[in-house]
C-alpha cells in the first residue's frame, strides 16, 4: 500500500515536473526575439513638427531600454529587445490607413502605437478594434474616440480633450471674465475642448458672445478677428493646432486689434516653435495650458522624471525636448510597464496591465489614470500665462492656486 | 453689421488681387503650353523660402526675395521646360502626361524643400513691411497686405503691358490662340514657350514672397492646396486667360471673406462650390468667350 503510494507521488512529481518543463520550454519557443512596435510619423505636412517631436521621444525610449538588454516581458520572464517599425504617413488620413493597415497585417507588430494627434489617430482607432489589437496611443485625444468601453484602444500620455479645458473655464468664472470669444478648429480634438468649455461656462451664466468653427486648414485670421473684435470680447480663446496658432497669432498681432485675455494651445506645447514663428513679443501675455517639461514632475515610479529625461535627451540629441518628445518617451514607459506586469502575452491582457496600473503609476507626466474607456484623466493641465522677461517669455501657472507659481497679468498691457 | 460688411468686401477685395497674382503664373503656362503646372504650389512655396532666406539668413528685408524668386525661376525655369515640356508636346497625350509629369515634380520640390529647410513653419518678422495699419474707408488693414496687394497690382500691371505693347507679348497671344497658326505664321513657339514658363514660374514665386504675411507662415507641405486654390481661381476666372485670372481672384477673395465673416466654418469651402457653379452655368468662366468650331 505504501509502496504503492509512494509511486503515485513518485509518478505525479513527474508528472509535474515535466508539465513545468513542457510549460518552460513552450515559453521560451513562444517568446519572440524581438519585440515589434509599429508606428507611424509625418515626415512632411501640418502635422510633421509635433509627430516628429513624438516618434524621436519614442526612440529614444527603445534605445534606452535597448541599452539595459530589452524590455522586460512578464509573459515570457525574459528582456526582450525592442525593434520600432516606422512609416511616414506625410500626415494624411488615408496614407496613415493604409500603412497601419500594413504594421497590423503584413508587419504583424507586436505592439501599435498611433502617430501624433487626433486626425491622425482617428483611423487607427477602428482599425485597431477591427484586428483585435490595443492601440496604444500618447496623443489622440478627441473625445469622440473614448464614448464606450473598450479593450483596444489606451490614451496613455494626454489627458482626453474633453477635460483640457475644465481648468481654464473655472479660471475664466473665477476672474469674472463674461465677455468671452471662442474660435476653434472643426476637428474633434478642438471641437471637443470648444463644446466643453462652453458648457461649463453655461452652467456659470456665461454665454460666449463668439463660439464659431474654422476650417481645420485655416491659415488667415485677419478678417474672422475683426468680427470677433466687433463683438467686443474680453478674452479671445483660439483652440487650433500650432500651425493654426501661429496664423492667429500672426494676424492678431498685425491687426493692431488688442484683448485683455488671448489663450492658445500650443505655446505650451511647442514655445520654441511658437516663439520662432509670431517673436516673443507677440506671445507676451498669451494664455496656455502649460505642459512637460515647462512643468515639471519629480516624484516618478516609472522611467525618468522630467528633469532627467530633459537633461539625458539634450545630450544624446542636442536639442532640448518639447512636450511632445516627452509624451512619445511616456508612451514607451506605460508600455513598459504593461509588459512587467501582463502575466500572458495577448492584447486583451496588455489592456487589463493599464488598468491595473492605472492610478499607481507616476511619469515624467504626472499621474496615469486611465478609464475603462481607454481615456487619460490623469494629470489635468493647469493655466498659464507667458510673461516677459528679457527678450524671451517666462511660463507662469496662474491656475488652480495649489499649482500657481505666480499672479496673472491682466488686463493684458497693450 | 454694416461696418463688418465693409471689413469683409474691403479685405475680400485685398486678399483676392493677392491670390490673381498666386493664381495667375498658372493660367499664363496653361494658356501657353496647354498644360496644367501641378507643382505650381511649390514654387509658390520656394518663393516664401526665398523671402525666409534673405531675411533669416542676410539680415535683408524680405522684399528682396522677390528678385531672389526671379532669378531662381529662370535658373530653374529653362532648364525644367527644356528637359521635359518638348518630349510632352510629341507624345500623343501632352495634357494628361503634364498633370502626372508635374505631379511628380511637385513631389520632388517638396521633398527637397523638407530636406534644405525642415518640415516646420517658418515666418518673417511682422514688422519689415511696416508694422502698422493702412485704412481705407476707416477699415484697416495691415502694412504687409497693402504692400502685397500694390506688387501684386504691379505684377499683374506688367504682364498686361507685356501682352498688350511688346511684339514678345503679341507673339504669346498668338500662340495662346492657337499654337500651329501660330506656328505657320513664323513665330518661334518655343521661344515664345519658354519665356511664358519662366515668367508664370517667377510670378509664382514672387506670390509666394507675400505668403508668410497673408497666410501665416510657409512650409514645405502649403503647396499642394495652393495649387488647388489657384486651379479653382483660374477656372472661375477663364482657363486660358490670364487677365481672366484677376476677376477669378477677386470673386474667390470677396466670398472666401464674406465667409469668413458670416460663417467661418464654411470658408474653406468657397473656391469649390464657386468652381462648381462656374462650371455648370458658364463653363468657359467668368470672362470666358464661347469657342467658334470651324
Amino acid at each position: 500500500m505504501i509502496k504503492s503510494k509512494t509511486r503515485m507521488a513518485v509518478g505525479l512529481a513527474a508528472g509535474v515536473a515535466m508539465a513545468a518543463l513542457a510549460a518552460g520550454s513552450a515559453s521560451a519557443a513562444t517568446a519572440p526575439s524581438v519585440l515589434k512596435i509599429g508606428t507611424l510619423y509625418a515626415g512632411s505636412g501640418p502635422f510633421a513638427v509635433a509627430s516628429q517631436s513624438e516618434y524621436q521621444g519614442l526612440q529614444f525610449w527603445a534605445a534606452n531600454v535597448n541599452k539595459a538588454g530589452g524590455v522586460f516581458v512578464k509573459a515570457f520572464d525574459k528582456k526582450i529587445p525592442v525593434k520600432i517599425i516606422a512609416y511616414d504617413d506625410q500626415s494624411s488620413t488615408s496614407t496613415a490607413t493604409t500603412l497601419y493597415n500594413q504594421l497590423i497585417t503584413q508587419d504583424k507588430v507586436d505592439l501599435l502605437v498611433s502617430d501624433f494627434g487626433s486626425v491622425l489617430t482617428s483611423v487607427a482607432v477602428p482599425l485597431a478594434a477591427e484586428h483585435h489589437m490595443l492601440l496604444i496611443d500618447p496623443t489622440g485625444s478627441g473625445a469622440n474616440f473614448f464614448t464606450k468601453k473598450t479593450r483596444y484602444l489606451a490614451d496613455v500620455s494626454i489627458p482626453t480633450s474633453t477635460v483640457w479645458p475644465e481648468a481654464l473655464a473655472h479660471y475664466l468664472l473665477e476672474q469674472k471674465i463674461k465677455k468671452i470669444a471662442i474660435i476653434y478648429g472643426s476637428n474633434d480634438f478642438d471641437a471637443s475642448q470648444a463644446t466643453e468649455l462652453k458648457r461649463v461656462l453655461g452652467k456659470g451664466g456665461v454665454d460666449p458672445v463668439y463660439f464659431h468653427s474654422v476650417p481645420t486648414t485655416e491659415s488667415n485670421y485677419t478678417v474672422l478677428l475683426h468680427t470677433v473684435a466687433a463683438r467686443h470680447p474680453d478674452a479671445v480663446i483660439e483652440f487650433g493646432y500650432a500651425n493654426n496658432d501661429i496664423a492667429f497669432l500672426h494676424a492678431l498681432s498685425a491687426s493692431g486689434l488688442h484683448f485683455n485675455m488671448t489663450f492658445t494651445v500650443f505655446p505650451g506645447q511647442l514655445l520654441s516653435l511658437l516663439t520662432k514663428n509670431v517673436g516673443a513679443k507677440a506671445l507676451a501675455y498669451t494664455y496656455t495650458y502649460p505642459t512637460p517639461p515647462l512643468v515639471k514632475y519629480s516624484d516618478v515610479n516609472a522611467g525618468m522624471n522630467t528633469d532627467d529625461f530633459v537633461k539625458e535627451f539634450t545630450a544624446e540629441k542636442h536639442e532640448a525636448p518639447n512636450y511632445l518628445t516627452v509624451a512619445g518617451y511616456n508612451a514607451g514607459v506605460i508600455m513598459q510597464g504593461m509588459l512587467k506586469t501582463s502575466p500572458t502575452f495577448s492584447q486583451t491582457a496588455f489592456d487589463q496591465a493599464l488598468l491595473d496600473m492605472s492610478g499607481k503609476t507616476k511619469t515624467l507626466l504626472g499621474e496615469f489614470r486611465m478609464t475603462d474607456h481607454g481615456s487619460q484623466i490623469g494629470e489635468l493641465f493647469p493655466i498659464a500665462q507667458l510673461i516677459p522677461e528679457g527678450d524671451s517669455n517666462k511660463i507662469v501657472v496662474v491656475y488652480p492656486k495649489d499649482k500657481a507659481t505666480g499672479t496673472a497679468v491682466y488686463p493684458a498691457p497693450k | 453689421m454694416v461696418s463688418l460688411l465693409e471689413y469683409a468686401v474691403i479685405g475680400g477685395i485685398l486678399f483676392g488681387i493677392f491670390f490673381s497674382l498666386i493664381g495667375i503664373g498658372l493660367n499664363l503656362i496653361f494658356g501657353v503650353m496647354r498644360m496644367i503646372n501641378l507643382a505650381h504650389g511649390q514654387f509658390v512655396m520656394l518663393g516664401g523660402f526665398a523671402a525666409f532666406v534673405v531675411s533669416h539668413d542676410f539680415g535683408l528685408n524680405p522684399l528682396f526675395g522677390i528678385p531672389l524668386s526671379i532669378v531662381g525661376a529662370i535658373i530653374i525655369g529653362y532648364p525644367l521646360y527644356y528637359a521635359v515640356v518638348p518630349r510632352l508636346q510629341k507624345s500623343h497625350d501632352p495634357e494628361m502626361l503634364s498633370f502626372i509629369l508635374f505631379f511628380g515634380i511637385a513631389q520632388v520640390i517638396e521633398a527637397l524643400a523638407i530636406f534644405a529647410f525642415g518640415a516646420d513653419q517658418r515666418s518673417l518678422p511682422g514688422d519689415a513691411l511696416g508694422g502698422g495699419n493702412l485704412g481705407i474707408l476707416g477699415q484697416d488693414f495691415p502694412d504687409s497686405w497693402w504692400v502685397a496687394v500694390a506688387v501684386s497690382v504691379i505684377a499683374i500691371g506688367g504682364l498686361y503691358l507685356y501682352f498688350s505693347r511688346t511684339k514678345l507679348g503679341y507673339a504669346t497671344r498668338a500662340v495662346m490662340a492657337d499654337r500651329d497658326e501660330a506656328r505657320a505664321t513664323g513665330i518661334n513657339v518655343d521661344r515664345v514657350s519658354v519665356i511664358a514658363f519662366v515668367i508664370g514660374l517667377a510670378l509664382a514665386a514672387c506670390a509666394g514672397v507675400f505668403v508668410p504675411y497673408l497666410l501665416g507662415s510657409v512650409s514645405p507641405d502649403i503647396g499642394d492646396n495652393l495649387t488647388a486654390t489657384s486651379f479653382a481661381i483660374i477656372i472661375i476666372g477663364s482657363l486660358g486667360d490670364p487677365i481672366g485670372t484677376v476677376v477669378g481672384g477677386l470673386v474667390f477673395g470677396l466670398g472666401t471673406m464674406l465667409m469668413q465673416t458670416f460663417y467661418a466654418s464654411w470658408s474653406n469651402l468657397v473656391p469649390y462650390v464657386l468652381l462648381v457653379i462656374i462650371v455648370l452655368i458658364r463653363p468657359t468662366g467668368l470672362l470666358g468667350r464661347a469657342v467658334r468650331h470651324a
